[in-house]
């Protein structure tokens, strides 16, 4: 099942590769063997990779999700609740039996869920959605991220920090508060005197006060190409493409680690090796760091 | 280079029981004499072999994503502020890695064993694993409900098994081998469980998890792996569960096997009103067959955040709680839980979990087989260790804790009339020379001539809790790495692994399988040597 995602354009290996084509042990026959259902606001061309599609109203993906919570643990809910999503109830009920009688079921969701009204909130109906079903059936749901390496800086900032974004450490340890401290909030208020730029372009998506303050401060942009961001750095330094001509390591959605292998050399240096310079010579100055009278008693 | 004078010796692996005596450190090892630079001044302290925790769960993607799951836990947590000397980091239920380092050191741990590792994302453990300072590693390898194996032994191609078994560990540069409710998680792929030993698992028609545990634990004698097969029993948490370990022990009898956190295999009752502990008759078993090892997997009162391969029994901790759950399915590998979840001492049950754990460190005589634990940070976290230790070392206070719980517990469990404390001899055995043994790891737990020179020095102190967490010097490989609470130094630790032989014909068999089971290609499978910080081959050698 995809919600609010069109993995036909936006991730078109998933199919084949991972959740339709395959065939297995159990599944022999591939995509005979299974029922693929989409959820969105339009008709995209994941349409018709879907068995069942189910038109939402825009912006009422969470009062669907709370419909079917209720259905699924039998509470009455009422013809006006429901045709609000723009659905109707012998749709909604299909839909659960399907999902009840199913061996083993997988919910993908994607940013028309959780980047619309609701955010989050739509999110957390949906994995809860999941959760509950497995008094039924097995049921799993995962996000489906973006493009690049978003989950391999996701998962390593966790390790390190505890957090996964919108983290700051200007007390000298991690802090986590998203809509503060997350990148975009941060440029808006104009909350930084320089911005160090890896593998993204923020000016190309983000809003016109954030790039204006970006161009307006030392930016420094590491990027095989020339990008919005590059444009009005100060600094743009030209690296080779990671996976194409840099090795390195790129974690998958499900946060399964992959190790890139270059197909071409590259005469550029790779991220890496232009942040380890960069530090060399940045040790190269005297510490700025206060010597921490914390000791670790105080820890625990 | 370093000389350590006037200490009270407590080295149980060399007989040395509190005696004073001088030790000498030369390029990380411990030498006969030096001419030492520095000379640390031992008289009236105590000093002990580094900690060895034979069961946590500190890196990779199960941690990983217990940290995801508990940021209002990390907010309240005392946080590590960056220095000169250290990273920034945050303690609490599921510590980041620099902070994890740092907190092992700051109580004498030297040396570390990763519990849970599925191959398949063995390469984001030891990931993890190089970025925890000080400490020395090494990781377990998740075998008991991967389907490639379970077909062999399904089949009765033992010997296929065994050989796809020591590729896998090679792959994974893991250092042994750890079975997680045979059969269990992979029947979980299927909503279901296996809870009996008899019973085939749900997607087989034969196989049972009895097959699994003894086919196995043979397979790592016959590999010659320095740690015995590492088990955590079908049926964990369960009322009347202590049926299905005495079970799983007969079918174990004449095998070498450690029986990962056995609080949790241990409970009498057929319901949670009626749970109750059998330490007692696990231990009675456990006494008379010396081939067994356990940790104990003790249980604290506070909150936590439980994290294991257990799939099935995390969905009914879920449902139990109705807190947050965490789910992952390691494609035909394995499977992970994760649920927070308090213990708390007017809750009857948590009350006899609690008295579990001690029971078992207090009724098993044999300290060389039953270690220090609380399988991090299932019971609760690690740093939270040095309690354990006062419960164990003071009556007393075991008695005082013990009347803070509701009345009814007293006829569940042991503990009241066990008078039995341990001695400090007896502890550097269950967090040191114990756990190094059972790991094989003969370097460690060990301060004759030549071992490691991982060492831990405390005041003596009335206050046991306060001595044990609050250590006057840590000294990792013959550098101090803790002085008084104060991080001197962060050194990088090794990762043991072994390289036991396969046949040169299992690559071939496994590659089309690679092809038809797994998103992943045969070629990026294995985890480079290339990626680990100072990886330190042990051998394998065969098991009479
Ligand atoms: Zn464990």
């Amino acid at each position: 099942m995809y919600w609010g995602g069109n993995p036909a354009e936006c991730h078109p290996r998933h199919f084949t590769k991972y959740a339709l084509m395959p065939k297995s042990k159990f599944l022999p026959n591939g995509r005979k063997d299974r029922t693929v259902v989409l959820v969105d606001i339009r008709e995209t061309k994941s349409v018709k990779a879907a068995d069942l599609f189910l038109q939402v109203r825009p912006g009422k993906d969470f009062e669907l999700l709370t419909i079917l919570r209720a259905l699924l643990k039998g509470h009455d809910v009422g013809d006006r609740e429901i045709a609000q999503t723009g659905l109707d109830r012998a749709v909604l009920e299909d839909l659960l039996s399907r999902m009840k009688a199913s061996k083993f079921g997988a919910i993908f969701f994607g940013m028309g869920l959780s980047m619309t009204r609701g955010k989050h909130m739509n999110s957390a109906a949906l994995l809860t959605l999941a959760a509950e079903l497995n008094s039924f059936t097995k049921f799993v749901a995962m996000p489906m991220r973006g493009h690049g390496n978003v989950t391999g800086a996701d998962v390593i900032m966790r390790w390190q920090t505890g957090y996964p974004f919108g983290i700051s450490f200007n007390r000298g340890y991690p802090r986590y508060n998203p809509g503060e401290f997350s990148t975009v909030d941060v440029l808006v208020r104009g909350d930084t005197d320089c911005a160090f730029i890896i593998g993204a372009d923020p000016g190309a998506t983000m809003p016109r006060p954030a790039i204006e303050h970006l161009a307006r401060i030392p930016t420094i942009v590491l990027d095989p190409h020339v990008t919005h961001t590059s444009r009005i750095a100060k600094v743009h330094i030209t690296t080779a493409p990671a996976g194409i001509a840099a090795p390195g390591t790129a974690y998958r959605m499900d946060e399964i680690p992959l190790p890139l292998s270059p197909a071409i050399d590259s005469p550029y240096p790779t991220d890496e090796q232009v942040i380890k310079q960069i530090r060399a010579h940045l040790e190269q100055k005297p510490n700025w760091l206060p010597d921490s009278q914390q000791t670790l008693a105080s820890q625990v | 280079m370093l000389r350590i004078y006037g200490g009270k010796v407590f080295d149980p692996a060399n007989g040395i029981n509190g005696q004073v005596k001088d030790i000498c450190i030369q390029d990380g090892r411990i030498v006969d004499t030096t001419q030492a630079a520095t000379e640390i001044d031992a008289r009236g302290l105590i000093v002990f072999p580094g900690g060895v925790d034979v069961h946590t769960h500190v890196a990779g993607g199960a941690i990983n994503f217990a940290r995801a799951m508990t940021p209002e836990d990390h907010r309240r947590t005392q946080a590590f502020i960056r220095s000169q000397t250290r990273r920034s980091g945050l303690g609490g239920m599921a510590p980041t890695t620099f902070a994890t380092g740092y907190l092992y050191a700051g109580m004498g741990f030297t040396t570390v064993n990763e519990a849970a590792v599925p191959v398949l994302s063995a390469r984001h453990t030891h990931e993890e694993l190089n970025d925890v300072p000080i400490v020395d590693k090494s990781c377990l390898v998740l075998m008991a409900n991967n389907e490639i194996v379970m077909n062999l032994m399904e089949a009765g191609d033992y010997e296929r098994a065994k050989h796809v078994v020591a590729w896998y560990l090679n792959a994974a540069k893991g250092y042994g081998i750890k079975a997680v409710n045979p059969g269990g998680v992979a029947a979980w792929k299927w909503g279901k469980d296996s809870k009996e030993l008899s019973s085939p698992i749900a997607g087989f028609n034969s196989l049972t998890p009895g097959m699994i545990v003894q086919q196995l634990a043979r397979i790592v004698d016959d590999l010659g792996l320095p740690h015995p097969l590492h088990l955590h029993c079908n049926n964990l948490g369960a009322p009347g569960n202590i049926a299905t370990t005495l079970d799983t022990m007969k079918h174990l009898e004449g095998n070498r096997v450690h029986m990962a956190h056995s609080q949790y295999h241990a409970y009498g009752g057929d319901g949670w009103d009626t749970m109750r502990s059998e330490a007692a008759q696990f231990a009675e078993y456990f006494n008379a067959h010396p081939s067994m090892t356990t940790d104990t997997g003790a249980v604290l009162f506070g909150d936590t955040v439980t994290i294991t391969a257990d799939g099935p029994w995390q969905h009914l901790l879920y449902k139990l709680t109705g807190r947050k759950w965490g789910n992952l399915d390691v494609e035909n590998e394995t499977g992970c839980g994760i649920v927070p979840y308090t213990y708390k001492p007017s809750n009857l049950v948590n009350a006899v979990q609690w008295a579990v754990g001690l029971e078992l460190l207090l009724l098993i005589n044999d300290p060389w087989r039953v270690f220090l634990t609380t399988d991090h940070p299932n019971g609760a976290c690690f740093w939270r260790y040095p309690e354990i230790i006062q419960l164990l070392m003071c009556a007393d206070f075991r008695n005082a804790c013990m009347a803070k719980l509701p009345a009814k517990i007293k006829s569940r469990i042991y503990l009241p009339e066990i008078t039995r404390e341990y001695s400090l001899y007896e502890i550097a055995i269950i967090m040191s020379a114990g756990p190094a043994r059972a790991l094989g790891h003969r370097q460690k737990g060990n301060l004759a001539v030549g071992k490691d020179a991982d060492l831990v020095i405390y005041r003596e102190d009335h206050d046991i809790s306060r001595m044990f967490a609050q250590p006057r010097y840590v000294i990792k490989a013959g550098e101090i790495v803790i002085d008084d609470g104060d991080i001197r130094s962060t050194p990088e630790g090794r990762e043991f692994m072994v390289q036991p032989e396969f046949d040169p014909t299992t690559e071939d068999f496994l590659r089309p399988l690679f092809e038809d089971c797994y998103t992943m290609s045969f070629e990026n499978y294995p985890v480079e040597l290339d990626r680990i910080e100072n990886p330190t081959i042990q051998d394998c050698s065969r098991v009479q």
